[in-house]
């Protein structure tokens, strides 16, 4: 008998804990939103100049993909919020992508890539486009052979990386470190700029919508600290891609992701959604969970949600307001806000007011010239 | 021991005599036995696997990006190649040999032209074109997926097995397909078997030289007239493949994968020695099948040669540099006897229609 006692003991102490932990967690509430702060850098693959020009170039060269039809830009480009405006990504020729083609602004900032998080870097994101088949299909030592016979190249990965000849790596360290400077101007950024004590940056209707995003619509929750992401994965309970359903090339697609992410052969057979993060973890609790995206210049990256299934900030609006959709693992944190017309318009300047007022746009880099027979070999 | 030793040692060197008189005798026999053959009965294939690889043979959805088919560089029209010298490869890229024919490949012991695939594995040899990068740049699992959304593909499969269309087995009935594609009626044929009167006086003139001063027989025998062994004959390098950077890539992209040393300052083609990486093989290549000549030119691994005059020609002066052949001497009118020859080796021309691509269907989702 008396042995019980330290675990009786033990285990109010541990449920003291966790109502304390609780308690805390709702005391500081949130990471509150605030301006990014400088772009972080792996220790391994530091800025230069001359690596992100050289990147630059790499994202518009069309020679790093398959058939030379599908550089990263063309997925991402500039003038569609660096997406590619369509519901759903548009995929290598022959193909059908299944996902929206997200935005790379700020992309510098998440620590893990693609909407289920499949990756840890921009650096190792880049290969898995540039050669996904139903992306880039490149096969990287052909667009690595492709590079070695382009002079202007063949210099800049010397004076870059220093070695002989490209390779397809140090090609993937050069667009992760351009892609680290596709962010947000915080000058240009009303949000920012009242952050930063502006306090006219922000006009009354963008106030009241940032204290509905604080409080009684709990935004703020997933969207938070200077990404306005916690980075965390969620099951919203979105409605499915139509195309699934009726379209031979994105069913293709779709049981190609099942079968190449790797899922059992039951799963396989009866897929009959975006598993999401579970073809990350293999963890049923997982089953439609996707990353909470930024909300950063989300005023240029429609469509939205990671089928693109809405097509205006009001849609998704519209949809937190009736407190998400239907799912089995749908997050708890979503209910019935009950908002009213204005609150939500007002909450839809605010979430523009995390955008820069004029979209940020990069010109056409000059590519190098054509591919040149090489020269002598060196004895 | 020292006795052993000594006594063994001396029944060898009373062996190494005979050996030595028994090898003589051999190569001799070996000479006088080796020659072509007639094509031995076709054996039936799967129907099943056959009707399904022609299917694939000519569907574009085999290729990344649906540009190209195996029928693109392999063209029934074209026997069975593309009638360039050089073919064209994937989409935004060129190739660095020639297309070679795929008729009567159920008798190549070795394919392609640096001999690296074995030829009694043609699903292999599909595998390995479907899914190279500068063939046709297909994901195997993509492409079992792009097939199982067309209806007809799933019946036909249905025909030959009890489950879904999967993995290697769809490059198997590639395999089975091209294998089924033997040419017929080749006049030689006829005359081995003793129609004399099948082949001109001339031809029979050109299959003695073919056999004796000409030697080709040394290589070219059996039924395909290829030992399929690796040779080295000097062919020359063609100028295109240095000249467009687009197929230099392709050859140096080759050996890199291949794991060939130092390929970046490879400048010609090495053949069978980015497989073997033994320097005696640099500029082997697979002894090329005689069969339907008619219809395959332009000739060699680089086709670097546009007639059988120019291949005739160019064996008779002891091939090029680097060759292990010496000069024939042969008259202008021997290597017209080859010539002729030569073509009586090729049988009726074997047209296969183009069966056309049957649409993708959707499929009831979430049953798959």
């Amino acid at each position: 008998m008396n042995n019980r006692k330290p675990l009786q003991l033990s285990l109010l102490v541990a449920s003291l804990a966790v109502a304390f932990t609780a308690s805390a967690t709702n005391a500081d509430a949130h990471p509150p939103l605030a301006p990014l702060p400088p772009v972080p850098v792996p220790k391994d693959n530091p800025q230069s100049a001359e690596k992100i020009a050289l990147g630059k170039q790499l994202f518009w060269d069309y020679r790093l993909s398959g058939d030379g039809s599908m550089p990263c830009v063309s997925c991402h480009l500039p003038a569609l919020g660096w997406g590619d405006g369509g519901q759903i990504s548009r995929g290598y020729p022959g193909t059908k992508h299944w996902r929206n083609s997200q935005t790379i602004l700020n992309s510098a900032y998440y620590n893990k890539l693609f909407w289920e998080g499949s990756v840890n870097s921009l650096e190792a994101q880049a290969p898995s486009a540039a050669e996904g088949a139903v992306a880039g299909n490149g096969d990287p030592s052909v667009m690595e052979m492709r590079l070695r016979f382009v002079p202007e190249y063949v210099d800049a990965f010397k004076n870059v990386f220093g070695s002989q000849w490209p390779r397809m790596n140090d090609a993937y360290r050069a667009i992760a470190s351009y892609q680290r400077t596709v962010v947000s101007d915080a000058s240009k950024v009303p949000f920012d700029r009242y952050a930063n004590g502006d306090k006219n940056a922000l006009d009354t209707s963008q106030k009241r919508g940032m204290a509905l995003f604080n409080g009684k619509a709990g935004c703020v929750q997933c969207h938070n600290g200077p990404l306005a992401s916690d980075q965390k994965y969620y099951d919203l309970g979105l409605p499915d891609f139509a195309g699934f359903v009726d379209d031979p090339l994105y069913q293709v697609t779709h049981r190609w992701e099942h079968y190449q992410k790797g899922v059992s052969e039951p799963r396989y057979r009866a897929a009959n959604m975006d598993y999401g993060l579970y073809y990350v973890t293999k963890n049923p609790k997982d089953v439609g969970k996707f990353r909470t995206p930024s909300l950063r210049e989300a005023k240029y990256t429609a469509p939205y949600m990671h089928n693109g299934v809405f097509t205006s900030l009001q849609e998704v609006v519209d949809f937190y307001d009736r407190g998400g959709g239907s799912g089995t693992s749908k997050s708890e944190l979503l209910k019935p806000l009950k908002l009213a017309a204005q609150e939500k318009q007002d909450l839809i300047a605010f979430i523009e007011a995390l955008s820069m007022s004029e979209p940020l746009l990069h010109d056409d880099p000059t590519l190098p010239g054509e591919y040149q027979p090489l020269p002598a070999p060196i004895k | 021991m020292k006795w052993h030793r000594g006594r063994l040692t001396q029944t060898l060197g009373a062996m190494g005599l005979t050996a030595t008189l028994t090898v003589a005798a051999q190569a001799a026999g070996q000479g006088d036995m080796l020659d072509l053959a007639p094509m031995p009965p076709a054996k039936a294939g799967n129907p099943a696997m056959i009707e399904l690889g022609k299917q694939f043979f000519f569907d574009r959805r085999l290729s990344g990006d649906w540009g190209v088919s195996c029928a693109s560089c392999h063209d029934p029209a074209k026997g069975w190649g593309d009638g360039l010298a050089l073919s064209k490869g994937y989409p935004s890229m060129e190739y660095f040999r020639n297309s070679p024919t795929v008729l009567n490949a159920a008798h190549r012991k070795r394919f392609l032209w640096d001999g690296r695939l074995d030829g009694a594995d043609p699903g292999t040899l599909a595998r390995d074109m479907i899914t190279e990068a500068h063939t046709m740049n297909m994901d195997g699992r993509l492409m079992q997926e792009r097939l199982q959304q067309v209806p007809e593909y799933a019946a036909l499969w249905q025909k030959w097995r009890n489950d879904d269309i999967n993995g290697m087995r769809v490059f198997n009935a590639v395999g089975e397909f091209i294998t089924s594609l033997e040419t017929r009626n080749a006049p030689f044929d006829d005359f081995a078997k003793g129609d004399s009167t099948a082949i001109t006086k001339e031809a029979q003139h050109g299959y003695a030289l073919f056999k004796g001063k000409a030697g080709c027989v040394s290589c070219h025998n059996g039924p395909i007239g290829s030992d399929g062994k690796l040779h080295k004959t000097g062919v020359p390098e063609h100028p295109d493949v240095l000249n467009n950077p687009l197929r230099t890539i392709t050859m140096l992209r080759h050996y890199a994968t291949s794991g060939m040393p130092n390929y970046m300052s490879a400048r010609s083609d090495v053949g069978a020695y980015a497989i073997s990486k033994d320097e005696r093989d640099v500029g082997k290549f697979q002894t090329a099948q005689l069969r339907d000549l008619k219809y395959t030119a332009p000739y060699m691994h680089n086709g670097v040669f546009d007639t059988l005059e120019e291949v005739v020609a160019f064996y008779n002066q002891g091939g090029g540099e680097g060759s292990a052949l010496s000069p024939l001497t042969l008259s202008t009118a021997e290597q017209q006897a080859l010539v002729a020859f030569l073509l009586t080796l090729s049988g009726d021309p074997l047209i296969v229609e183009d069966p056309g691509q049957p649409d993708m269907q959707p499929r009831v989702f979430g049953k798959n």
